[in-house]
């Protein structure tokens, strides 16, 4: 099995590298600004990601296994945080019935008053039209729950 | 007892009550109604210990009869428990020390700066002898005694502990030889005073009493203080006695007896005046005398075994003995001991004429210990052997007698229902008759009808004055046998009192003139007379005519337990008899006299022979004869709620009724003014500096404020927050290392 | 490698590029309020912030290799922006798996063949899944109102976008640094000191690399596996402890949240 990439010159490493740093500044962003628990981690992943390159590519560079090692523990990591977390997210949900980080204020101070999400729009995306078949012969099943249909996610 | 050092035994005079105090405070709550248990035996253990002190030093001291009659020698013994606190170099005398230090010729004339040391030093002579007999047999007496009257009190423990607190703090007080030592103990007794006075603090009236005994007798500790501090800057040392320092060098202790042989060792002039004025302004404060006198009469607002002990027989007479002890420092200064007449006699007069009207039985009896300690201060202000030996004469009989009253008018208080007003009572002798008759032992003693106890002292005193006010009449009478007192007062100590120095013109020098010190005796006639007068208009009201017993007794109305009877009947024979025992054999005036302040040649000088002198002796049998006549007039076999004395005295009655408005007077002149500073001062202090420093605490909420906006609880702002300031410290440190 | 602009540095031409990008970010992430003008304008930056990432990268030498590697990465960076940037977090971790096979490419152009599979199958097939799973528990119908907002958008994408401004001038820089870049003694030091196994992994294109590897782990590294062992049981434990407790504690919680009551 030959490499993709046979350069070992600093070029591949300094490119890869700053691969790794853009995977890494998206990630910062993304859990800096995104509301959404899941969404929180998935950027937290990002930044594992970015990580990982950078390890991977100074690996490369000094031509030994170090950062293959340590990539593979952020792996077992990123798995047992992602089972523990998913389990708080879940918890975090039943207890506010949403996954917003917001809503988790408690910290604040006592005689700051709950901050709020001004003038949202009702929704930013018109609900689509799926096409509907004339019916011919018996209605196909389902349906029986609307609420567990969703228009979309 | 052979393995026991006296200076062991010295130390067990307050170490037991102390002891008892700690055990009971800790085992009250324990032993419940037997809480007495381990205060009482402390302090009866300090009083055999006390008794056998004072044997023992009796004994150094000799007899003052036959053939084995030795010159005085002062008997002091000194036993220095450890160093408070020692200061190197801290005194250097000025260069013109007024103070010409005997003694430092003694050694190497080396250095002259000296350390500040306090010893904790017991010392033991005959004065702290006697008194540590009277404190601690009193104080068991009385201790007993409140077994009794205290039965059933919630406070019962409580009761012991400050008991036995202040017999620790008494002895330590009349035996410590240091005067800051002195001073620590002299607001030991009055924190153990105000504890006792507040006892029942639930009750407004005692709670005050407490309060305005505490501040007045604040004034007079820091006359105590101001002159520690005076005798510090004049003598370079606050002991009472000589110590020798590590180079053989003796230091002499203010009332050493290095000291006390040189005739310029003590200051006089000025800063002795002053020191003894202040000293006099600290007896007046604990000794209740004028103008200071105005907490004791409240203070009888405590229990009454309390009262008896402190308020009358030991505490307020620690302003006696300050001026005693300090009598070297006083004999410099004629002004000032003249002073102490002056004030004594007073306020011996003022008192005995605010007594006559008092309807209430332990007022009558304050204003009666008032009374007496200003005889006892007319007597130490005459500046002679005689005088200060009388006044301490006077001083044991008065606490034997006035704790035997103060005793009597408990138990008729404890039988009828805590009411103590004379004019409720009625025939009680029939009720309560060995009350009635203890408390007559004790009038007779206090009126000064021979041949009770008080007969002799007040006499000596009478004596004292008079030998002042008339000083050729007695020098003739002394020249009847004077070659027996010259064998009696050894010639080695016969200095001539030193002439009155030219620097002294000071005014107060000029009272000590043959005038005042007569009318200062009429003033001790008047009040002998006013005191029998005042005494047995108590015992006529109370004691005699048709019974009448207050509704508040209830069934209580009958003599009192014999817990409390018996401690009235064992205070009445020495009541009785001691004053004549004591003048008979005059053992305590020679006792006394090898006391080192007292056998300061000064002081010594004064020698005046014993003698009886029958001619004081019918006159103040006379008045006290006529005191007694006219209260028999007013009072005996009536209805003691009869107006004779408003008839008797006219508007006068209403002015000593009201205490010759000392009281208001005060009210007038210190606390108004003080209530309006305060009030000043409270609106100043909320409105100007309230204000000021909340302006200033307004600044950091403000600020508090913008920055709390920042604590608004969202996790993602504090991340945000934190990458920021991470971002920002990279981008410096790039800044920075970017060359 | 600019001629025709030869006063632009390629410094400039970074913080043009990260400033675009922040601009970029800003405009595309959730802001509550939809313009499609908005969004053109954000993709339109996005695109020119990574030209110029592009232009000022190094050159790899052969064409092959360079497509190779731009192609990936590529997925990885577009396909990461897209998942901080898409609403529905559904979307979003589609968009993330995306990005994951873009990083196993990137992985495989280092020659890291076994790690690329392994976060392939690791990430995106079994993380990826959980999440997924739990956004179908958890997710309700329709766009969330906290999808449709950011937090702080402006002031998060600066401070990413300053991150990498100044990570990308010092990967830049490297390459004046001589000393930062040559192949460091360190191995050659470690294989000194007597390990001949590292002088064997010495060479990670060899055919056997990831027998190597294993061998590597399984050696050198043995005691850091059997602790990320335990790790792996501890969280599995903990998290199954975790919602055995949280059951109880639930209907407290739910009274404090509806309630409004202070604990």
């Amino acid at each position: 099995m030959t490499p993709l990439v046979a350069a070992t010159s600093t070029a591949l490493l300094q490119n890869a590298l700053v691969v790794g740093a853009m995977l890494f500044a998206l990630g910062l962003v993304g859990i800096l600004t995104r509301r959404n628990l899941i969404v929180m981690f998935l950027s937290a992943e990002l930044m594992l990601q970015g990580i990982s390159v950078s390890l991977v590519a100074w690996s490369r560079h000094h031509g030994d296994f170090g950062g293959h090692v340590l990539v593979i523990f952020v792996l077992t990591v990123a798995a047992c945080e992602a089972a523990v977390a998913l389990v708080f997210v879940l918890q975090a949900f039943a207890r506010t019935g949403r996954l917003d980080v917001a809503a988790w204020q408690a910290l604040r101070e006592a005689t700051l008053a709950r901050s709020v999400d001004h003038a949202l729009p009702a929704s930013d995306a018109e609900p689509q039209r799926w096409p509907r078949l004339s019916t011919a012969g018996v209605l196909p099943p389902g349906a029986e729950e609307p609420s567990l249909e969703r228009e979309h996610v | 007892m052979q393995q026991l050092s006296p200076a062991t035994l010295l130390v067990l005079v307050p170490l037991l009550p102390l002891a008892g105090a700690v055990l009971t405070l800790l085992l009250g709550r324990v032993l419940g109604p037997r809480a007495h248990l381990p205060a009482i035996a402390g302090i009866a253990g300090a009083a055999a210990v006390a008794v056998m002190l004072l044997l023992g030093t009796s004994n150094q001291v000799g007899s003052a009869h036959g053939p084995h009659a030795e010159p005085v020698r002062p008997v002091e013994m000194i036993t220095t428990l450890w160093q408070w606190a020692s200061v190197q170099d801290a005194y250097v005398p000025p260069a013109s020390s007024a103070a010409a230090v005997p003694g430092t010729a003694v050694g190497s004339a080396g250095s002259t700066a000296r350390p500040f040391t306090i010893p904790v030093a017991l010392r033991l002579d005959p004065l702290t002898a006697t008194l540590l007999a009277i404190i601690t047999c009193i104080g068991l007496v009385v201790a007993v005694y409140s077994i009794g009257y205290m039965h059933h009190d919630p406070g019962y423990p409580r009761f012991f502990a400050v008991f036995s607190l202040f017999v620790f703090s008494m002895s330590m007080l009349v035996a410590a030889s240091n005067f800051l030592v002195v001073y620590v103990f002299w607001e030991a007794v009055g924190a153990c005073s105000y504890l006792l006075i507040g006892f029942w603090f639930r009750k407004p009236e005692a709670a005050r009493a407490a309060k305005k005994a505490f501040l007045v007798n604040r004034i007079g500790d820091f006359g105590l203080a101001i002159a520690t501090f005076l005798l510090w800057m004049t003598y370079g040392t606050l002991d009472f006695h000589d110590t020798l320092s590590p180079d053989g060098t003796i230091l002499p202790g203010i009332l050493g007896q290095t000291r006390l042989a040189d005739v310029d060792g003590i200051v006089g002039g000025a800063v002795g005046t002053a020191i003894c004025l202040c000293l006099l302004l600290a007896a007046c404060g604990k000794s209740a005398q004028l103008p200071l006198h105005v907490w004791l009469p409240d203070a009888m607002e405590g229990p009454t075994p309390a009262s008896a002990l402190i308020h009358a027989a030991t505490m307020v007479t620690a302003g006696i003995y300050l001026v005693a002890r300090s009598a070297p420092l006083f004999m410099a200064c004629p002004g000032a001991l003249t002073a102490v007449s002056i004030v004594g006699a007073t306020t011996a007069l003022v008192a005995a004429l605010i007594a006559t009207v008092q309807n209430d039985l332990k007022r009558v009896l304050a204003y009666s210990t008032i009374s007496q300690l200003g005889y006892m201060f007319a007597s130490l202000g005459t500046g002679t052997l005689l005088g200060f030996t009388a006044a301490i004469f006077h001083l044991v009989t008065h606490a034997f007698f006035k704790a035997l009253l103060f005793l009597g008018a408990g138990s008729v208080m404890h039988s009828m229902g805590n009411v103590i007003d004379m004019r409720r009572f009625g025939g009680l002798r029939r009720i309560m008759p060995i009350t009635a008759a203890t408390f007559l032992v004790g009038s007779l003693a206090l009126a000064g009808i021979a041949p009770f106890s008080g007969f002799f002292s007040k006499d000596e005193i009478l004596a004292a004055l008079h030998g002042k006010g008339w000083p050729n009449a007695h020098a003739e009478h002394h020249d009847a046998a004077p070659a027996s007192h010259a064998s009696l007062w050894n010639a080695s100590y016969v200095v001539p009192r030193p002439a009155p120095r030219e620097d002294s013109t000071d005014w107060l020098d000029g009272f000590d003139a043959p005038a005042t010190w007569r009318s200062l005796f009429w003033m001790a006639l008047v009040t002998a007379g006013l005191t029998a007068f005042y005494t047995f208009r108590a015992v006529f009201m109370t004691f005699t005519g048709p019974t009448r017993v207050p509704d508040e007794a209830g069934h209580h109305a009958h003599e009192s337990p014999p817990v409390m009877s018996v401690p009235l009947v064992i205070l009445a024979v020495p009541a009785a008899a001691v004053g004549w025992w004591l003048f008979g054999t005059q053992s305590l005036a020679h006792f006394l006299a090898a006391t080192p302040s007292f056998s300061a040649p000064a002081v010594a000088a004064t020698a005046a022979p014993h003698a009886f002198h029958m001619d004081l002796a019918i006159q103040g049998t006379l008045a006290a004869a006529i005191g007694v006549v006219i209260a028999a007039i007013g009072h005996l076999g009536r209805r003691s709620d009869g107006p004779q004395l408003e008839r008797f005295l006219g508007p006068l009655q209403t002015f000593f009724a009201n205490r010759c408005y000392v009281d208001e007077l005060y009210a007038w002149l210190v606390v108004r003014p003080l209530e309006a500073l305060a009030v000043v001062a409270a609106l100043f202090d909320r409105h100007v500096i309230d204000g000021l420093v909340n302006t200033f605490a307004r600044l950091p909420v403000a600020l508090g404020g913008i920055v709390r906006r920042l604590q608004g609880g969202l996790l993602q702002r504090y991340a945000l927050a934190g990458v920021m300031g991470v971002l920002a410290i990279v981008v410096l440190l790039a800044w920075q290392l970017r060359g | 490698m600019n001629a025709g602009l030869p006063e632009l540095t390629p410094g400039m031409l970074v913080a043009g590029a990260v400033t675009a990008a922040a601009a970029s970010l800003w405009l595309l992430l959730p802001r509550g309020t939809e313009s499609r003008l908005a969004r053109w304008l954000g993709l339109v930056l996005g695109a020119a912030a990574i030209s110029g990432f592009i232009v000022t990268g190094r050159r790899l030498g052969g064409l092959g290799e360079e497509a190779v590697f731009l192609t990936v990465s590529l997925v990885a960076v577009v396909s990461g922006a897209a998942t901080i940037v898409t609403r529905s977090p559904v979307y979003s971790a589609i968009w993330f798996a995306l990005a994951l096979s873009g990083v196993a490419g990137v992985l495989l152009v280092l020659g890291a063949q076994f790690l690329g599979v392994a976060t392939i199958v690791v990430y995106a097939g079994a993380i990826l899944v959980m999440f997924l799973f739990v956004l179908m528990l958890a997710q309700p119908s329709g766009l969330a109102s906290y999808d449709r907002v950011s937090n702080e958008p402006l002031l998060s994408a600066v401070a990413g976008a300053v991150l990498l401004g100044l990570l990308s001038l010092s990967i830049g820089r490297m390459s004046a640094d001589p000393t930062c870049c040559a192949v460091p003694a360190k191995a050659a030091a470690v294989s000194d000191a007597g390990a001949a196994a590292t002088a064997v992994a010495a060479d990670p294109l060899a055919a056997d690399q990831v027998a190597r590897l294993g061998g590597e782990l399984f050696g050198r590294h043995l005691l850091a596996v059997e602790v990320a062992g335990v790790l792996l049981l501890v969280a599995l434990i903990g998290a199954i402890a975790v919602v055995a407790r949280g059951e109880a504690a639930l209907e407290d919680d739910r009274r404090f949240f509806e309630g409004g009551v202070r604990r």
